[in-house]
């Protein structure tokens, strides 16, 4: 049998804590716990997990929340994965923790199931794409306006492709759904969602400037 | 007529013309060319040459100073916001017009002025040694005060907002000056002026620091009202939905699902008011649907995942594509199993909407011809409109409603 995923859990709530660990104990290995961003850079660094679940907002810091964090470890080129966890649906809110590195980004509504599934995903490097963010995702980058990318490595719009997945992710299609609707691997989509999230995080559309700019965080 | 087409441009305006501003791309100075070649649809070429020529001449530098001056600066068309911010219908709102007093005092004074610059030359007597620092006095005053509802609007200070205010303070120096000094030596005068500085560097230095504590005490007795009003407002609200919805949660208790729906409920209505970036529901097709699907998950208990990608104003075909998308949701909550999923996406011209459940499927065909609910609401109402609808349902993945409605392009005024 694989060794368990060991996770730390950021969020300030005790009760979300307590439940999650609840509800993710059976598969996954509860490494550590914190609730601010300061324990959290401290336990996170200690305990050195595969994936870490951040909350967008966490007290302390610099007042930048899971951004915060995120950007700590990813400015230090540490392998610690995150998982961005909110029930905020604000844009900036989202944007920001991205850009600071976090691997995907859910809703506190999703399933246990699903959780599990999206941490084994972003544990194997892949990245984990809401409804919603691919929602953002396509607003962001004007795709309802019919922007589209010419070349690949075009860092300010998606490609059609790109555009199809996030299209399908949106409208609810799991990974495999949207491989089979497309004809392509699970792979494959695999390999388009992190090719967004890079453009998430690298481009310098003003929107997602402005959104992560919000947060004083650029 | 290619010469004639060269020299007025006015064919490529906008229908009602261009609104004389001083635009903030393209100017070569302070904008005053390039303004005025798109107000009057002339060739920007042949403005500014016709600029520099009278400025040569004399007056046409006193017109050019004058326009500086008076003409805001501002783009004439502001460029389309971007997809982002432009989910966001135009609002109704009253454009503010305002009416150029300022400019016209201005222009009847110069007139005034001119009048009796002719009256001198005709031989009549003006006294200019009165009338000069009078009016360089009075135009200081207005100039200086001019600024104080920059000060009151809280915006900052720009370099020509400076150079306005030390213009008017030696506009007014000026005209003291001259008024007092009537007929004293210029040596005289210089003292003077300089005697009066000095008292004025006084008087400042020691008002200073009453002034300083002033400015800072005012700025900390702002800063604690907007706390006190916002801490206010905040308890209200809690007060009136969250600490409602939390009894009403505890008198239900023993109902799960009444308790799931209020949660939920409450939930949503905090999450808007937290995040409001929305626009009103009359003026946006986006926020429309969001209601909608709010209210659809209010009747049945059931949860959807929303997602709305672009916007546009609400439309009739857009009023008959969200009663659609209802019916669909309706049906996929009752018929399909959750999550239930919807997708919508506005462009330009054209809406699509998705509604995807994971229940069993269903063969539109077995669909007894007499039950109306996804036959005649769903994609009988798109097909009035001149929208296509289509139900994909393969066996164990779910069912997807699909639903495309052209809108009318609307072209927003900026």
């Amino acid at each position: 049998m694989e060794p368990k995923l060991r996770v730390v859990l950021v969020d300030d709530h005790t009760l979300f804590r307590s439940g999650t660990k609840a509800e993710l104990g059976g598969a996954l290995e509860i490494v550590g716990e914190a609730g601010t961003v300061e324990d959290a850079i401290t336990v996170v660094a200690a305990a050195s997990p595969d994936v870490v679940l951040l909350d967008v907002h966490l007290p302390g810091g610099h007042g930048g929340g899971g951004a915060e964090v995120a950007r700590v470890f990813t400015e230090a080129d540490s392998p610690v994965k995150f998982l961005a966890l909110s029930v905020s649906d604000a844009a900036n809110d989202v944007v920001s923790v991205i850009r600071a590195g976090a691997r995907g980004y859910v809703t506190k509504t999703i399933t246990a199931a699903e959780l599990i599934e999206a941490i084994g995903r972003v544990a194997e490097g892949d990245a984990v794409f809401s409804p919603r963010l691919a929602g953002f995702v396509l607003d962001a980058f004007g795709a309802a306006a019919g922007n589209v990318a010419m070349a690949d490595d075009e860092l300010d719009s998606l490609t059609a492709r790109e555009q199809e997945v996030m299209r399908l992710i949106a409208r609810g299609y799991t990974y495999r759904e949207v491989a089979t609707e497309l004809f392509i691997s699970i792979k494959t989509v695999e390999t388009h969602v992190s090719a967004v999230l890079r453009k998430l995080q690298l481009s310098n559309r003003a929107e997602l400037t402005r959104w992560a700019a919000r947060r004083n965080l650029l | 007529m290619a010469w004639f087409d060269w020299c007025m441009t006015v064919s490529q305006r906008p229908p009602g013309g261009v609104e004389l501003r001083r635009p903030r791309a393209g100017r070569k100075i302070a904008g005053v060319a390039a303004g005025l070649s798109e107000h009057l649809g002339v060739n920007l070429m042949l403005t500014r040459w016709a600029l520099v020529v009278a400025g040569l001449a004399g007056p046409g530098l006193v017109l050019y100073v004058w326009l500086w001056l008076t003409v805001p600066s501002a783009d004439a068309a502001t460029s389309a916001p971007p997809p982002a911010l432009a989910r966001l219908a135009p609002m109704l709102q009253d454009k503010e017009k305002r009416e150029p007093l300022l400019q016209i005092a201005a222009g009847l004074v110069l007139l005034a002025l001119a009048g009796l610059v002719a009256a001198t030359a005709l031989g009549a007597y003006v006294p200019w040694q009165w009338l000069v620092p009078t009016i360089a006095l009075l135009g200081g005053l207005v100039l200086a005060w001019s600024q104080l509802e920059r000060v009151d609007a809280g915006s900052k200070r720009g370099p020509v907002s400076w150079l306005r205010l030390i213009g008017a303070v030696a506009l007014v120096l000026l005209g003291s000056v001259l008024l007092i000094g009537q007929g004293s030596s210029p040596s005289s005068l210089v003292v003077a002026l300089a005697a009066g500085l000095v008292v004025l560097g006084g008087v400042a230095l020691v008002a200073a620091p009453w002034w300083l504590r002033l400015i800072n005490a005012l700025g900390d007795q702002r800063a604690a009202t907007a706390r006190e009003s916002e801490r206010a407002d905040i308890a209200a609200h809690l007060h009136d939905s969250v600490l409602q919805t939390l009894a009403l949660i505890r008198t239900q208790a023993d109902d799960p699902s009444n308790v799931r729906r209020l949660a939920r409920a409450q939930e949503r209505e905090l999450r808007q008011w937290l995040y409001q970036d929305r626009a009103p529901s009359g003026q946006s097709l986006a926020t429309a649907l969001k209601d909608m699907a709010a209210e659809a998950e209010d009747v049945t208990g059931a949860e959807i995942g929303t997602v709305v990608v672009g916007d546009s104003p609400p439309t009739e075909p857009s009023m008959a594509l969200i009663a659609a998308t209802r019916e669909a949701l309706l049906n996929a909550i009752r018929h399909g199993s959750p999550p239930v999923s919807l997708y919508a996406e506005i462009a330009p011209g054209r809406a699509e909407v998705f509604v995807k459940d994971r229940g069993p499927g269903f063969d539109l065909g077995q669909v007894p011809s007499d039950r109306l609910g996804v036959r005649e609401s769903i994609i009988g109402r798109i097909r009035r409109q001149g929208g296509t609808a289509e139900v994909v349902s393969r066996g164990g993945q779910g069912t997807e409603i699909r639903l495309t409605m052209p809108l009318p392009v609307i072209v927003t005024q900026t």
